[in-house]
């Protein structure tokens, strides 16, 4: 990591704020890679079960480079912070509350979740947090390949037979309010700002991502209503989620401190 | 979806030659390319994959004319054996020399 030079340096203030906008985003990658590996051995096809198991890990992948860098900047433990947590104190966005449903369902929020991604990267990647700018450019490499694969699967379910079509399309309208919520603002909204940890403030781009999904959806799934990100968008928890919690933390739960 | 065999070669670096990798399952082309680089990629192991539709190579396999029951030796790149010839007509230009 290049952050050793960075970190010291960091006041107080700067540093959580840094550390907000990295735990956001180390929390999405785990947890959409979490959901996403419950279809490892039981997605459609043999083939699909490969690619979809192979970016579930690329995900946990990127949220373990974030939460090695979060370790640094808050003087933590990278597994600590993946598995040690309470369910209250993750701050993945509500669109990856819910469990990965049937494949069309798990293929909608895929697609929300990678152009909401994206965006998102193209703005941290101009970071002016030189370790965290260089990681994201790192991950965009791979998200481009995810990016495609969602796309394809859009396309496949938007154009394919009635019934798929159709789940597609009633999963797309059920995720819509909380996929907005990858843009909800983070508490150091105003210091992520002035440090240029972030350099384009969240509402922008959920504008640009609004204006990149809004005519790709709408033709499958009719008018989508407005929906903004809100302060809770990254807080509020689910059943659903308390149940993944519970699987990811059995191991490292069943002795504390073990090492691997 | 029906889905078609895709035939996969890959190319460990630039120049070496296109190999026989194995094949995948896919709907059409795109995924047909998702899938090999999944398979035969996702490690770092290839330098270019060529992924084709099975029903698009013709096939050959008729005993007749690859394996015919005559002696085909005198086809091969090594042609006649001139081993002893050639250590003969050393054996005599060693004698001309003396």
């Amino acid at each position: 990591m290049t952050t050793e030079s960075v970190a010291p340096a960091l006041d107080p203030g700067a540093r959580d704020a840094l550390a907000e906008l990295v735990l956001s985003l180390a929390d999405d990658e785990f947890i959409i890679g979490f959901w996403d590996s419950e279809w490892t051995g039981i997605a459609p096809m043999l083939e699909e079960d490969v690619a979809t198991s192979s970016i579930a890990q690329d995900e946990i992948g990127h949220a373990k480079a974030l939460y090695e860098l979060l370790a640094e900047l808050t003087d933590d433990d990278a597994d600590r912070i993946a598995f040690g947590r309470s369910i209250a104190d993750y701050r993945h966005a509500a669109l990856l509350n819910h469990a990965r449903g049937d494949w069309a369902f798990s293929a909608a929020r895929r697609y929300l979740y990678e152009t909401a991604d994206a965006v998102r990267l193209t703005a941290v990647a101009a970071s002016a947090h030189p370790g965290l700018a260089a990681l994201a450019g790192k991950m965009r490499r791979e998200e481009t390949y995810h990016l495609l694969h969602a796309d394809a699967w859009l396309r496949r379910l938007a154009d394919g037979a009635e019934d798929g079509r159709r789940r597609f399309a009633e999963s797309l309208r059920q995720l819509w309010p909380d996929a907005q919520q990858v843009f909800a603002p983070l508490g150091a909204g105003e210091g992520l700002d002035r440090e240029g940890w972030l350099p384009k403030p969240m509402p922008e781009l959920h504008a640009a991502w609004l204006e990149r999904v809004r005519p790709v959806l709408e033709p499958i799934t009719g008018e989508l209503p407005a929906a903004s990100p809100d302060a809770g968008g990254r807080t509020r928890r689910t059943d659903d989620f308390a149940w993944l919690h519970g699987e990811f933390t059995r191991v490292s739960g069943s002795e504390e401190g073990a090492l691997w | 979806m029906t889905e078609r065999v895709w035939e996969v070669f890959r190319q460990e670096d630039e120049g070496d030659p296109m190999v026989h990798a194995g094949n995948v399952n896919a709907p059409d082309e795109e995924l047909a390319v998702h899938y090999a680089r999944e398979f035969y990629g996702r490690r770092g192991e290839s330098h270019r994959l060529w992924v084709v539709p099975r029903d698009a190579v013709t096939e050959l396999d008729d005993p007749d004319l690859l394996k015919p029951p005559f002696d085909r030796s005198h086809k091969r790149p090594g042609g006649y054996i001139i081993k002893h010839k050639l250590e003969r007509a050393k054996e005599r230009a060693r004698g001309d020399a003396t």
